[in-house]
């Protein structure tokens, strides 16, 4: 379990690798003995969620059910929590948002070539796609055979979230998670001032803009280097799973600050599949957000 | 866009949001989710040379439930001793007084100020409250106090209604707190302006036990300017009705020689009158706060502004430094300076001859003065989650001693004498974490 402890400008800094990349958590306290246990927390946890939920393996719950050949699968609290949640939005998305989708991924692969599929290879993909073929009675859950789960969309905020309740109930000190530009802000800091976060432009001097964030979340969506282009037209890497198609006028990135990383995560995922309606779906939704073009 | 889904479910509605965060409510991820109980503790030494001493244990905590409530409860115990200026002004002579019970008396030399020694409460107040959650942007606080000392008791109730806005860089706040008071002063509550009588000679006195009502509304507003600063405003408005004049303050009535009126025998001449306050009070009170980080370290300056219709106003100026030293230690010095402008019926002293005026107080709080106050505080860890502080002060309030129409003998006189007083405190604080 490698953690680094670095003090930074009034508080601690823990940094470990996990989900595919740094995380980062930050915490107000005086003493590193303080610190290190609670980041070592931080990490156990946040690579306990991504043991558990990662469909890179064969030896956990989302393999269990994707290997379930049509037959039910009895899941514990937590995974049936998400589950209850993806289902939620999906319904609220009008199936926009689908965990079921990543089976999408055998013909798309966003790496910036032209290897675009062609419509009837996603055609064909469509019946292996959909949250409501799928029947959840918690705490079962069953796959038609050859569709797949897939919890990427919401993994990396519900551990942002999971690891900021975590170290909220271990210490009072402010806390910030930050785990790749998904993050959370919990507990006051002293003399109640604010974190200051980047909030990184899609834009191709990288330059970041400032916002500071006292208690709450950040999520961001869409990854301006994630795309394929071919004859002149750019496919984002935003698929709706209705077509198995990229939805064409997607912003390159959405931020959306919110109370808890997952509904941040949410809204801005959600106002990707919007496309063109982007900044309209965040307007009505009431929500500071930042969308690149 | 290449969606073909019809748009089930009028989706872009703005309800998208609120079925989101009901979603994410279900996960037990909104809120802090921590269960914790705090609890600080102080011990309190307070001296003004030759005065007022006073001790004070106070003993604070609250317990947060995983929910997002929160219980407070507060107790503090005052023990005071010592003399405090009784209004009366210092005399070529000694003076002899009648205590406040009616019972004895006590003698004040020549040209010193006459205090009145008896001064002995202790005082004990406890505290409650309860704050709740309101939605997932306020939250709705209430609360009881109760204090008691031997001749004075208050009861009260509080509310704070908050609210966050702009993803909780702002925060607004509405408090009210309202307080019955009883005062049953020994000897009685004197009739105002009626004179002090020979000790074991019954002075006027107003019929059964002085009450007062108190009325406190603010508003607060609290905002984060940016990364490093935060700002916090308050208005508070404040009314007080009924008795409110200090049973145990007396003026001087002065004849042209400046001493008391009545030659060797002023109290058979009425020259000791108690005081007289209005029964109404209305205070505006402003104030604002900024403190902000520089690198570790943070700066917190407030300015106050305080009025009244009994003709006070008053300026407060605080800056404190908290200066981190590594390891969670930090020393915290401390300045504050006060100006008051006195009430309306503020006289050192009144004046034979003269029309009585209605109202008159020569109560030291209530005149013109300024105050300069200077500590430091020490802090630091003594384990994990608990802190031990040590705070010295030192406090010296100044007002005019040798005003330029002093009447008299009373131009050789310190009417005004500083006030100076030390305090220690030491407190301890602990957190629980289940």
């Amino acid at each position: 379990m490698t953690v680094a402890l670095a003090r930074r400008d009034g508080h601690w800094c823990g940094v470990f690798r996990a989900m595919a990349g740094p995380c980062e958590v930050l915490l107000e306290v005086g003493r590193e003995d303080e610190a290190r246990p609670l980041v070592e927390a931080a990490a156990a946890e946040t690579r306990r969620i991504e043991a558990k939920f990662s469909r890179y393996r064969d030896d956990n719950v989302i393999h269990a059910i994707n290997s379930g050949q049509g037959r039910p699968v009895v899941v514990d609290d937590e995974t049936a929590g998400l589950f209850d949640f993806a289902h939620r939005c999906h319904e609220v998305s009008g199936g926009r948002f689908d965990v079921t989708s990543g089976v999408l991924r055998r013909i798309w692969t966003f790496d910036g070539s032209d290897r675009v599929p062609s419509r009837r290879q996603a055609k064909a993909l469509l019946p292996l796609v959909g949250w409501e073929k799928v029947t959840w009675d918690r705490p079962a859950i069953t796959l038609p055979a050859g569709m797949e789960i897939d919890l990427g969309g919401l993994g990396k905020e519900y551990a942002v979230d999971r690891v900021a309740t975590l170290l909220a109930e271990r210490t009072r000190a402010a806390v910030l998670v930050n785990f790749g530009g998904d993050l959370r802000a919990v507990g006051r800091r002293r003399a109640g001032d604010a974190w200051r976060v980047g909030v990184e432009q899609a834009t191709r001097d990288g330059s970041g803009r400032g916002l500071e964030l006292a208690v709450g979340a950040l999520a961001t969506s869409g990854d301006a280097r994630r795309f394929l282009l071919r004859q002149g037209v750019r496919y984002p890497h935003i698929l709706n799973p209705r077509t198995g198609w990229p939805v064409m006028r997607a912003p390159r990135s959405v931020t959306v600050l919110g109370e808890i990383c997952l509904e941040a995560g949410l809204l801005a995922t959600l106002a990707m599949l919007e496309g063109e309606r982007a900044e309209e779906f965040l307007a009505a939704q009431g929500v500071r957000h930042w969308v690149q073009r | 866009m290449a969606a073909t889904d019809g748009g089930a479910g009028r989706y872009r509605q703005a309800g998208v949001r609120t079925a989101i965060v009901g979603a994410c409510g279900l996960l037990g991820l909104g809120g802090s989710g921590a269960e914790a109980t705090e609890v600080r503790t102080a011990i309190l030494g307070y001296t003004e040379p030759d005065r007022v001493s006073a001790f004070e244990a106070i003993i604070d905590g609250n317990h947060q439930f995983s929910d997002g409530k929160i219980v407070n409860f507060r107790l503090v115990y005052d023990a005071l001793t010592g003399a405090s200026a009784s209004g009366a002004t210092p005399a070529s002579y000694a003076q002899t007084f009648t205590r406040p019970s009616g019972e004895g008396s006590y003698v004040t030399a020549p040209g010193e100020t006459p205090l009145d020694d008896t001064f002995r409460d202790t005082r004990v107040a406890v505290s409650g409250g309860l704050n709740l959650p309101l939605g997932r942007l306020s939250r709705l606080g209430f609360g009881l106090y109760g204090s008691g000392e031997h001749d004075y008791t208050s009861l009260g109730a509080n509310f704070n209604l908050t609210r966050d806005l702009n993803q909780k860089n702002t925060t607004l706040a509405l408090r009210g707190a309202f307080f019955h008071d009883s005062i049953s002063p020994e000897g009685g509550r004197p009739v105002p302006l009626s004179p002090m009588r020979p000790a074991y000679t019954p002075k006027a006195r107003l019929a059964g036990d002085g009450t007062k009502g108190v009325m406190d509304l603010g508003l607060g507003l609290t905002q984060v300017l940016d990364r490093k600063t935060v700002l916090h405003l308050n208005y508070t408005f404040s009314h007080v009705t009924d008795y409110q004049s200090d049973p145990y303050k007396i003026l001087t009535v002065v004849d042209a020689s400046g001493d008391p009126r009545g030659g060797t025998d002023p109290m058979g001449a009425d020259a000791f009158l108690f005081e007289s306050r209005p029964d109404a009070r209305t205070k505006h009170v402003l104030f604002g706060r900024v403190a902000r980080h520089l690198g570790e370290d943070v700066v917190q300056f407030s300015y106050r502004y305080f009025t009244d219709d009994w003709g006070i106003a008053s300026h407060t100026l605080d800056l404190t430094y908290r200066w981190e030293l590594g390891g969670g230690k930090y020393l915290k010095p401390h300045v504050r300076y006060y100006d008051q402008a006195g009430a309306d019926f503020y006289r050192r002293y009144l004046v034979d001859g003269e029309a009585l005026p209605e109202h008159a107080s020569a109560d030291y709080r209530l005149g013109d003065m300024h105050a300069l106050t200077y500590g430091l505080t020490y802090g630091r860890p003594v384990g994990v989650g608990q802190e031990l502080t040590v705070r010295l002060e030192y406090y010296a309030q100044m007002g005019e001693s040798h005003p330029a129409d002093a009447i008299g003998v009373l131009k050789d006189y310190d009417l005004f004498p500083t006030v100076d007083a030390f305090i220690v405190q030491v407190g301890y604080s602990f957190g629980l974490l289940e």
